[in-house]
């Protein structure tokens, strides 16, 4: 049975990129890729706005890992180049997203995201 | 033209087809892609080693997956607390396992795993971010982010990205967090002190936690079986360099640095310099033969080049020690020279969102009355209940 289940992920994922042959990023890739699943459920199920954003900079930081880890593998400098722009980037959400908290808990002195549920187009 | 697309699809569709004939694993897959990756891989190759096996894999996923589900934020009378320890520990069997069988794959081969550094890195990493999206207070949340990203910065450093480690200690702990942590401050809707039930329900409860636990670990399960599926003897990357002769592939670019640092070892005699190619403006100094060449020149010449005068070469025995490029010098050479462009950009970013920030926290809200009452209800619960416990 469990030789029925590998076949059939084996054609999905061929549609994966190609494998990654070096153990040595490997395991970085591991921990980049689950510390994005963390941000991804936490920004699911946490209904305080604020959490949902910190939830966001945990997965650009997960993105930022990956990108370290790619960089070192080719030994260029162009992952590391990126980080900077995923930081740059990461500041501007910061600001933003918490500018807009800031507004919407004066409105209705909640940070759930609930509280704004009628919003929808 | 037509020909070409068909046999490049019949190629891949082949391909496809010896992966699925044979059945041992994801072995066959993986020789597909080798072969089309680097035709020299012998027969040899066709054993395949793997990190982690995929149904080992797939088990630690499920175990995190349902740790995640007990931990996530719930109200105390549904037996909170407990199911939040059960659902660390189930998390914590699950990095074990993890940690355990790459051990085990360590010992048994010479496959080249990360320094021992990375584990603890990764385990504080990964709890901290765990920790982060559990807890109910969302001051403490910040402060296991921060956490969060001082284990990165330390993996950063072992993938020694040095300068990225300092300054995203500095951008994220020292200026983002902290821009966080004031706003949740700020952002408070009443003191509750350590009673978990006058918490806000926005933060006491987490939504759907099965289902999005089960999304993300699909999520996980999915990337690292496409990452673990094989590993191979690390192929020697771009042309067998060395993490330290790719640093210092990019001296050649800096040729004042070069003249410093060959003046500060008195190498250089007055008016001479390290020699320029004429065309391209590049020091001419051979870094794997560890030879440079210094000029002597004297003004310019009608063209707008320097006037040379005599060159001279000098040996690897002359060869300053700390003439080498460090991580800072690749870094910023990458940043100016191949993305001018990003940094225009990157100030447009910025400037956009310190102008929208600005617009946006600048709007005065008058609050409704019944908000303002409810506050009042909610703060005035909690100072009762003070005086109830003092007394």
């Amino acid at each position: 049975m469990i030789d029925s289940i590998l076949n059939i992920i084996e054609p999905a994922q061929l549609a994966f990129p190609e494998p990654v042959e070096a153990s040595i990023i490997a395991p970085y890739l591991f921990v980049s890729a689950a510390m994005f699943a963390i941000g991804l459920i936490g920004f699911l199920t946490r209904k305080n706005m604020i959490i949902m954003f910190l939830c966001t900079e945990l997965m650009f930081q997960a993105a930022g890992l990956a990108l370290i880890a790619f960089g070192r593998h080719h030994l260029g400098a162009d992952g590391q180049t990126f980080v900077i722009f995923v930081l740059c980037v990461a500041a501007a959400e910061a600001a933003m997203a918490l500018a807009l908290v800031v507004l919407l808990f004066r409105h209705r002195e909640s940070l759930g995201a609930s509280a704004w549920k009628e919003l929808n187009g | 033209m037509g020909d070409l697309v068909v046999r490049i699809v019949d190629e891949e569709h082949a391909s496809l087809g010896i992966g699925l004939g044979h059945n041992t694993r994801f072995g066959p897959v993986r020789r597909v892609c080798s072969k089309r990756f680097s035709p020299d891989f012998g027969n040899e190759r066709d054993t395949v080693e793997q990190i982690i096996d995929p149904i080992a894999l797939y088990l630690i996923c499920g175990l995190g997956a349902a740790g995640i589900a007990l931990a996530l934020p719930r109200r105390d009378r549904e037996g909170g607390r407990t199911m939040t320890i059960v659902g660390g520990l189930l998390l914590a069997a699950a990095f074990g396992l993890g940690a355990l069988l790459l051990g085990l794959k360590a010992g048994e081969t010479e496959s080249p795993l990360p320094n021992y550094f990375f584990y603890p890195f990764a385990a504080i990493g990964l709890g901290g971010a765990l920790r982060m999206i559990t807890h109910k207070r969302p001051v403490y949340s910040a402060l296991y982010f921060i956490m969060t990203i001082i284990a990165s910065c330390g993996m950063y450093l072992l993938l020694s990205a040095e300068f990225m480690a300092f300054a995203l200690v500095i951008i994220y702990a020292g200026a983002i967090l902290i821009t966080y942590l004031f706003v949740i401050m700020l952002a408070t809707q009443a003191p509750t002190g350590d009673k978990d039930e006058l918490l806000d329900e926005v933060d006491a409860e987490a939504r759907e936690p099965y289902l999005a636990s089960a999304i993300g670990f699909v999520l996980i399960g999915l990337l690292t079986a496409a990452m673990f599926r094989g590993i191979g003897d690390l192929p020697e990357p771009t042309e067998s360099m060395t993490l330290a002769q790719a640093e210092d592939a990019v001296l050649v670019n800096l040729p004042k640095k070069i003249d410093k640092i060959l003046d500060r070892n008195d190498l250089l005699p007055d008016g001479w310099r390290v020699a320029r190619d004429p065309e391209t403006g590049k020091a001419m100094l051979d870094v794997d033969a560890r030879t440079i060449t210094i000029e002597l020149v004297d003004g310019k010449d009608s063209h707008g080049h320097a006037n040379v005068l005599a060159t001279r070469v000098l040996t690897s025995e002359d060869w300053p020690a700390d003439l080498s490029a460090n991580n800072l010098d690749r870094l910023g050479y990458n940043l100016l020279n191949d993305h001018p462009m990003m940094i225009e950009v990157a100030g447009i970013i910025l400037l956009m969102a310190m102008l929208g920030a600005t617009v946006l926290a600048r709007k005065h809200v008058e609050l409704e009355e019944d908000l303002k009452a409810a506050q009042a209800r909610k703060l005035g619960a909690y100072m009762g209940d003070e005086q109830g416990g003092a007394a």
